[in-house]
């Protein structure tokens, strides 16, 4: 009895033995590869390339390229930002990509003429690439040259290109012959170059996901706002609810200011602030702002103080296709037509800009489009009534302009203002801007500020109706937090379920860390001598 | 070499030969517009200097698939054309004997456009050729108009007879957080480049001299100065420099016509001997605001800007009080044009005295410029404030010393801000940064001024590229003629600032 059920499991193994041979025979591990770097980059990683696009530039005009070309190994960054254009459409991108590093990896098993057992060494350099990128994480497009992602690997590519030509010179080959396997690679060898491949993305994949988890959360806002996509951007923020960091938080902020949501879904994330692995062009640790502080305040109705980060922006990394778009529409909100037809200009020559370029190039000869684009029109709303200086208030100044608004151009400034007053938890600030809503039905978060602030004033509440219910529920609150405010910090995140969305978890457990505090690497000059910013 | 590889070669150069023929030709047949060209820049109806560089310039005219442009003056008409780009570049060598048949004489110009429906002309212009040339070189710095960072920034001279541009000095390219350091201030004594200096900010910092292209880098510090040399001044004859010292502050408007205001929270008036290494305050004084010195041709008299703050507030007020009694009084702070006599024997000056009074008319005046004859000042005057650049209301002014009158100089000013401006040596041509473009890039316009005093409608610094201006994204900061070409090469100036650390001056308490 025992023989047939033997022979049967030895036939068993053969057979699966069989059908994986024939599956290593069947596929070409240089097109598994480049199928799975496509993949990569086109849907894992598209989103954090298609921001590094936004924040780089590229048109062909040397003289406007000047400012990369001018640089040590310019040619290379040049050609890098120009392939890194096609990353408008993901899809496109992770395509070159995939041509870059698979024909680069057969290339390199070619030219070296690698053993058919060994090619998998040729997969490490494009492997090891991918783990840079991975491991680069936000730095890949903040204060970065944001051509090298590209650069590289088409340095790589034409070097080995060239030899692998010098070579077919003199060998007779076909041009096909370059990029197909030279003589038959024993199952083994597919064997082990398919694990190594297969291998290098797990880890690079589960690196992101464990140690950089939200650098495609953030790109993904980052590319939500640019796109005014404000559903999408509460969906993914709620989505990820449980990742902390100031981008997300000022990308979701933007997003409920567009639906008017501020006051009531802002503390459905968590907002603890976990430190992000992010650094400046000196290469040291630098707070994420310039991620997001141009959008809040452009968006927040500070267009001016928008349009100074933006230059900032243009002084210290370059200009950048975002940055030029918002400039323009700054200008055309300033109705500083010629500066704003200056950009479009600029624009026009940038790959994949013509849709922008149409749209807002109609503005500058029919200004009243401009209050007709609902963006802008929402934008509006909000703008400041009177000049004063920035440093009048506290930093950022999308918050510390808001916390300190007297007078407003709607309901909306004013929402913004008590929204930013119960972030910032100042409370008193808070209950001047809510008083005169007492006859309105408020947002719950704005009901819970109402009984935080009244500690000690009984007739605040009284002022405002259907209290009695959020009392009970704080009582009960109060209660059960208590065992864990010795150590607010430590404890955040274990609240965090209980008490998703609810302000005074938010009041006592949000926002306590303080993030490193930004360098002064970049000195303030004007003509003639240093300068300082004056405070008021 | 076979008959086929002989075509091979020869087809390109045939066809290369072919490109570059001048076909243009005036058509026979177009029917006449009643209006004008748009054009960019704008050259209509200005007076050129005959040394200066082909005027290219853009026609807009979507509608047209191709241009024509004519100059008819004496001489053989010249005859340029253009793709529906509409790029016009005339070819360098006919423009100068063009100009040179002209000298003192009118050329006309004839747009034709090729429209749908045939060749249509726009209106003629002119453009007058002065007899006076002006000076060769333009000196200039390149820089985003940014309000507090800086970054990739560097001096340039550019020859004005043709494209070329020459590198003075440049900070990194690249970024190095130890080397980070801006440059400003570059000054040259009666256009020449024989002396010239420039300041160095941040790392590398100090004042370097250029003699007979040597460069020393200087620091100029005290403790009775408030920071180090800021504006200069070299005197025409005497190895002096008149500096001022400003300790300077900006602040960014969230809704208002400005972007930002730039104020001096302190400053005085230094005199540097550069022979001796020496420096002491020609005026110093809390109260006063005192900039922007400029000497006169003849030495005996500088020039200066001064905001009495008098009267406004207690003497005894606490820096921090005059800060912000600046800050928020910044609309109405202004400065008059003063001037004090030198005595040169003694290197003392003479009490202040009052030259124009625009507080009076609460307008504020600064970097006074006196023309090389010594009877013009010519300055920038503007509502308030003393950095004119960021403000729009700022013009181009002078003061006729003779006739003791002061006018706006209408013809050559704009309604963007007109700021800093530069005489050529012989009087007849001011180069001066304007915002008119766009209204936030300054460029260098240029303006004929004329035997009695007028300054005629300004034209932009011609480029090769006739779109370049429209595409950079720098401004050109502190536009200053000379003569010749700067002496020094670019690494030598780099090794002064990288490697040496600065001579201290001397104080001379007097």
């Amino acid at each position: 009895m025992k023989e047939p059920i033997k022979e049967k499991m030895i036939s068993r193994n053969t057979s699966v033995r069989d059908a994986c041979l024939r599956i290593f025979r069947f596929v070409h591990v240089e097109w598994a590869f480049f199928v799975l770097v496509w993949l990569w980059g086109a849907w894992y990683y598209g989103d954090v390339l298609k921001v590094a696009r936004a924040q780089s530039f590229w048109v062909a005009n040397p003289m406007q390229m000047e400012f990369v070309l001018n640089k040590s190994n310019g040619w290379i960054w040049y050609v890098g930002r120009m392939v890194l254009q096609l990353y408008y459409y993901p899809w496109l991108g992770g395509l070159a990509l995939a041509i870059l590093l698979g024909g680069g990896s057969a290339l390199i098993n070619r030219v070296l003429r690698i053993p058919p057992y060994f090619k998998w060494i040729g997969y490490i350099p494009a492997l090891a690439y991918l783990f840079v990128v991975s491991y680069s994480g936000l730095d890949v497009y903040f204060e970065t040259e944001t051509g090298a992602f590209f650069g590289w690997p088409c340095a790589v590519f034409i070097f080995f290109l060239f030899l692998a030509l010098l070579q077919m010179a003199f060998s007779k080959q076909s041009l096909y012959g370059l990029f197909r396997s030279s003589g038959k690679t024993p199952v083994g060898g597919s064997f082990l170059q398919l694990t190594v491949c297969v291998i290098g993305f797990v880890v690079c994949i589960s690196f992101v996901e464990q140690k950089r988890p939200y650098v495609r959360v953030i790109s993904k806002m980052i590319l939500h706002t640019m796109s005014q996509d404000w559903d999408g951007a509460i969906k993914t923020a709620h989505r990820y609810a449980y990742q902390s960091n100031r981008p997300m938080a000022a990308h979701y902020a933007i997003a409920l200011m567009h639906k008017n949501q501020q006051c009531d879904r802002m503390y459905d994330i968590r907002l603890d602030f976990d430190s992000l692995y992010i650094h400046g062009w000196n290469g040291k640790p630098k707070v994420s702002n310039r991620l997001f502080e141009s959008e809040c305040n452009f968006h927040a109705g500070l267009v001016q103080t928008a349009y100074r980060n933006c230059m900032e922006m243009m002084v210290t990394n370059g200009p950048s296709i975002r940055g030029l778009e918002l400039m323009t529409k700054c200008a055309l909100m300033r109705n500083e037509w010629r500066l704003a037809g200056k950009y479009l200009c600029i624009l026009k020559d940038v790959p994949f800009e013509s849709h922008f370029y149409r749209k807002y190039v109609k503005m500058l000869s029919a200004p009243k489009l401009i209050n007709e684009d609902s963006e802008i029109a929402h934008i509006r709303l909000t703008e400041p009534m009177h000049d004063a200086f920035e440093s009048s208030f506290a930093h950022p100044v999308f918050l510390g302009y808001n916390v300190r608004l007297r007078e407003g151009r709607s309901a909306n400034a004013a929402w913004n203002s008590m929204a930013a007053c119960l972030y910032s938890k100042m409370m008193p600030d808070f209950v001047a801007r809510v008083v005169p809503f007492r006859n309105a039905s408020l947002p719950e978060n704005v009901a819970d500020g109402i009984l935080l602030a009244s500690n000690g004033q009984p007739q605040l509440v009284q002022m405002f109706q259907h209290m009695d219910l959020r009392i009970q529920r704080l009582d009960g609150f109060l209660k059960g937090v208590s065992p864990y405010l010795s150590n607010r910090p430590g404890n955040a995140r274990k609240l965090f379920d209980r008490y998703k969305g609810y302000y005074p978890y938010y009041y006592f457990f949000g926002n306590l860390h303080n993030t490193i505090r930004q360098d002064e690497s970049f000195q303030s000059a004007i003509n003639g001598g240093e300068v300082r910013q004056t405070v008021n | 070499m076979s008959r086929k590889s002989i075509i091979f070669l020869i087809w390109p150069c045939l066809w290369a030969l072919q490109a570059c023929r001048n076909e243009a030709s005036v058509p026979l047949r177009y029917t006449q517009l009643d209006c004008d060209a748009a054009v960019y820049p704008d050259y209509r109806d200005i007076v050129i200097p005959a040394n200066i560089a082909p005027l290219n310039f853009l026609v807009d005219d979507p509608s047209a698939t191709e241009f024509v442009v004519e100059f008819h003056g004496k001489g053989i008409p010249l005859t340029i054309g253009a793709n529906r780009n509409g790029k016009m570049r005339i070819d360098s060598v006919a423009w100068r004997k063009m100009l040179q048949e002209n000298r003192g004489d009118v050329i006309q110009v004839s747009i034709y456009a090729n429209q749908k429906d045939g060749w249509k002309k726009y209106n003629e212009y002119g453009i007058s050729v002065a007899e006076e040339e002006i000076d060769n070189y333009l000196s200039y710095r390149l820089i985003e108009p940014g309000y507090e960072m800086y970054r990739q920034l560097g001096l340039y001279q550019r020859n004005l007879t043709n494209w070329d541009v020459n590198i003075i000095y440049e900070n990194d390219r690249e970024y190095c957080e130890k080397d980070v350091h801006c440059i400003n201030c570059h000054n040259f004594r009666n256009n020449s480049t024989q002396d010239m200096l420039f300041h160095v900010r941040g790392a590398h910092n100090g004042t370097i001299f250029v003699r007979d292209g040597v460069p020393t880098k200087v620091q100029i510090k005290d403790s009775t100065i408030i920071t180090s040399g800021v504006y200069p001044s070299w005197h025409p004859t005497e190895d002096l420099v008149a500096f001022s010292t400003n300790l300077t502050g900006q602040a960014f408007h969230i809704y208002h016509n400005e972007k930002v205001e730039v104020v001096d929270e302190a400053s005085d008036l230094l005199l540097y001997d550069v022979a001796k290494n020496e420096v002491n305050h020609i005026v110093r004084s809390r109260m006063q605001l005192e900039t922007f010195p400029c000497w006169s041709p003849d030495g005996t008299t500088l020039y200066y800007c001064s905001c009495d703050l008098k009267g406004r507030m207690e003497e005894t007020a606490p820096d921090s009080l005059i800060t912000s009694y600046i800050l928020s009084h910044f609309d109405s702070i202004y400065y008059d044009l003063m001037k004090v006599k030198l005595d040169m024997e003694n290197r003392t000056f003479s009490e202040p005295q009052m030259v124009v009074d625009a507080s009076a008319m609460h307008k504020s005046i600064t970097v006074p410029r006196v023309s090389p004859d010594g009877r013009y000042v010519l300055y920038t005057l503007g509502d308030y404030g003393q950095f004119h650049v960021w403000h729009k209301s700022s013009d181009l002014w002078v003061k006729d010393l003779e006739k003791d009158s002061c006018y706006a100089l209408s013809e050559a000013n704009s309604e963007e801000a007109d700021s800093y401006h530069s005489w050529s040596s012989n009087g007849r041509w001011i180069v001066f940064s304007s915002r008119r473009d766009d209204g936030n890039y300054t460029r260098p316009y240029i303006a004929y001024f004329d035997k009695n005093g007028t300054a005629h409608k300004a034209f932009l610094l011609p480029q090769e590229d006739p779109g370049a201006n429209v595409l950079l994204l720098k401004s050109y900061n502190v536009p200053e003629l000379t003569k010749d070409k700067v002496k020094v090469n670019a690494d030598s100036l780099r090794d002064c600032v990288y490697k040496t650390n600065g001579i201290n001056t001397k104080y001379i308490q007097k």
